[in-house]
């Protein structure tokens, strides 16, 4: 089942809440439980502390009947050392107690009993030693004789006792629900951990299915890429075959209408010869004949011979002549394009300056100059086409230039899409009109002004050679402002001529 | 010029009669008188040359000469300059093209199958009599072996 892009996300924002879900549980009650536990742990340190106090409390009072007794006996103030120390401190340890209770409500009315107890025992403490320090030994020891102060005693430690057995069972509580809530915690941690490694299972095989749903995508992508590929070498073979062919029939064409030419020029030249004999011939004839009267029919012969046959003579020569050009124009193409080209590596920058140096010297006899912004490294061209391509369009550059103005050059190189590079010319000659921006790439078709030298060939042979080489070019020009050619080449022209026979 | 180079045929293969005429004239203007045999297509100079067999039996004890064209109605000079070559009645026989091609492949291939001299036809017609009558002076100094 293909997944779509949208339910992908979905489905992967859906775990990543879940998984975001499983973590905040665990933390929230982690939380909780924390709390809980600092909770329990106050309760734990309340009723150590209860217990601590009592156990102090009773240590005191003890301490202080020891003292009581002591004096008692021997009459020794020393003995009541003890008795002193722990009178400070029994109304403070009494009073933490107090305060340490308060959180156990059910110890109140033991609290009430405790407080009343102690207090009594504190009194009859106090009131026997008040006794026999005014000088009443005896009832003192009488007092002690009722054993009152010893069922106190035995009231208080009771009584403590059931506040230390009361703190004793909250600890154990207390321990109980910190072991529970230690277990919860686990438990909720494990169910966390099992629900995020779900939760990442699912997410790592959501991806790894999307990736390879992705891969098929790609590998489809490639196959049409290659088909497209195929179709595109198939299109430039053809393209090629026909240039071939036209090329080749150009070739047939010119040698074809040579024959002919040969002809006429021969048989011109053998009229012209035979037309010599006769002019020599007529000239002793009449020259001879000079003092006679000259009849209509031999002026007429004259004229002939002298005027009119060489006058015919002269265009069929220049006409041949120029026929003779055209065709050698034609041939010179149609050679080019049949020259194996040679794919070597070569650098653009190199290939340009030796055009513009072969220009150099009309530069400077027009106070011209060439700026050069290569951004193109080594490419793999055919070396003789490129300096033909250059050579033609400085060529053109210097002869229409704009007499006015000093000429500027600029020859400028990038990398373009398509493993291709552009080479750009541009000059501030005379431009060229619009309606001849097409017109001049065609063979025998020239622009503007007929003031220079040439037969219209240039052009169509850059392009010719440009096409061979697998690029294009075209120009940009505004009449007037100057012309840029924008040339288009192939960055590695073994690479396209190996696959576009392939 | 010895009895033996006059006893010397021609033989002038070339479809365009202008062009044969031409060459005649600057042959005959170098001075050389030898018979010149014109055919204008590759089979009837064929059958001069070999015979109705096309054993090339016939061609024993001539002395030829073969001025040839490679662009002729019937086949192209090159099959001509083959078969000459490839005669052993005929391969010693000289064989001179003469043509409008000037590629390059064409000339090289012409000398790879034993053609003596190629010379492309200049259009401009001082130079194409020039050529041929230097041509003539040639065959004023060629000994032409007989063919046997």
């Amino acid at each position: 089942m293909p997944i779509s892009k949208s339910t992908y996300i979905g489905a992967a924002a859906l775990l990543l809440l879940l998984g975001l879900a499983a973590l905040l549980a665990i933390v929230a009650t982690s939380l909780v439980l924390v709390a809980r536990s600092q909770q329990q742990f106050a309760g734990v340190v309340t009723a150590r502390e209860v217990r601590s106090a009592a156990a102090d409390l009773l240590a005191l009072v003890q301490d202080m009947e020891t003292g009581q007794r002591g004096y008692l006996l021997t009459g020794d103030e020393s003995y009541l050392a003890p008795y002193r120390q722990a009178v400070g401190q029994v109304a403070r340890k009494a009073e933490a107690l107090r305060r340490a209770l308060r959180d156990f409500p059910d110890l109140e009315p033991v609290l009430g009993r405790l407080s009343s107890t102690l207090d009594a025992k504190l009194a009859e403490l106090a009131d026997t030693l008040q006794l026999y320090r005014s000088g009443a030994r005896e009832q003192a020891l009488a007092m002690v004789d009722t054993d009152r102060g010893n069922k106190l005693m035995e009231q208080l430690r009771g009584e403590l006792q059931r506040v230390r057995e009361s703190a004793e069972v909250r600890l154990d509580l207390a321990v109980d629900r910190q072991r529970a809530s230690a277990d919860l915690l686990r438990w909720v941690s494990i169910l966390g951990a099992v629900a995020v490694i779900l939760v990442v299972a699912g997410a790592v095989w959501l991806v790894l299915r999307y990736t390879r749903v992705l891969g098929r995508a790609r590998q489809d992508v490639e196959r049409l890429n290659a088909e497209l590929e195929e179709r595109v070498r198939d299109r430039t073979a053809e393209l090629g075959r026909a240039n071939e062919e036209i090329q080749r029939f150009a070739y047939i064409v010119t040698h074809d209408l040579r024959a002919p030419l040969v002809n006429i020029m021969g048989f011109t030249s053998e009229l012209e010869t035979s037309l010599a004999t006769l002019q020599s011939y007529v000239a002793r004839v009449v020259d001879a004949d000079q003092c006679e009267e000259e009849d209509p029919a031999t002026v007429e012969a004259r004229i002939a011979i002298e005027e009119d046959l060489p006058e015919s003579i002269g265009f069929i020569r220049s006409s041949t002549r120029k026929m003779d050009g055209l065709i050698n124009a034609i041939l010179k193409i149609s050679r080019d394009g049949r020259r194996p080209l040679k794919p070597v590596r070569l650098d653009l920058r190199s290939v340009i300056e030796t055009s513009v140096e072969a220009i150099q010297h009309q530069l400077k006899e027009h106070d011209g100059a060439v700026e050069l912004d290569i951004r193109t490294g080594p490419i793999v061209s055919d070396r003789l086409s490129l300096e033909q391509i250059f050579g033609n369009l400085l060529d053109n550059a210097v002869k229409y230039r704009q007499p006015d103005r000093p000429l500027r050059l600029a020859v400028s190189s990038h990398e373009a899409p398509g493993r291709q590079i552009v080479v750009e010319i541009r000059d501030n000659g005379r431009g060229i009109s619009p309606q001849d921006h097409e017109r001049v790439f065609e063979l025998f078709r020239r622009s503007g002004s007929q003031d220079q030298p040439g037969e219209g060939i240039g052009l169509a042979h850059v392009r010719a050679l440009v096409r061979s080489l697998g690029g294009d070019i075209t120009l940009a020009s505004e009449f007037g402002a100057g012309t840029t050619f924008r040339i288009r080449l192939q960055r590695d022209l073994g690479q396209f001529l190996g696959s576009s026979r392939a | 010029m010895s009895s033996e180079a006059r006893a010397v045929t021609i033989v002038m293969i070339e479809d365009d009669e202008g062009h044969a005429r031409l060459i005649e004239k600057n042959i005959r203007r170098a001075g050389v008188n030898n018979a010149i045999l014109p055919f204008t297509n590759g089979t009837d100079a064929l059958t001069y040359l070999f015979g109705a067999d096309g054993s090339g039996e016939v061609s024993r004890a001539r002395h030829l000469l073969v001025l040839l064209d490679l662009n002729l109605p019937d086949m192209t000079g090159v099959d001509i300059l083959e078969k000459v070559k490839g005669n052993r009645h005929t391969k010693l026989t000289p064989v001179v093209v003469l043509t409008t091609t000037d590629d390059e492949r064409e000339i090289q291939r012409c000398y790879d199958l034993g053609a003596n001299v190629y010379i492309t036809k200049p259009v401009d017609y001082e130079s194409f009599a020039n050529a041929i009558r230097q041509l003539g002076l040639f065959f004023s100094v060629m000994q032409v072996p007989e063919t046997n």
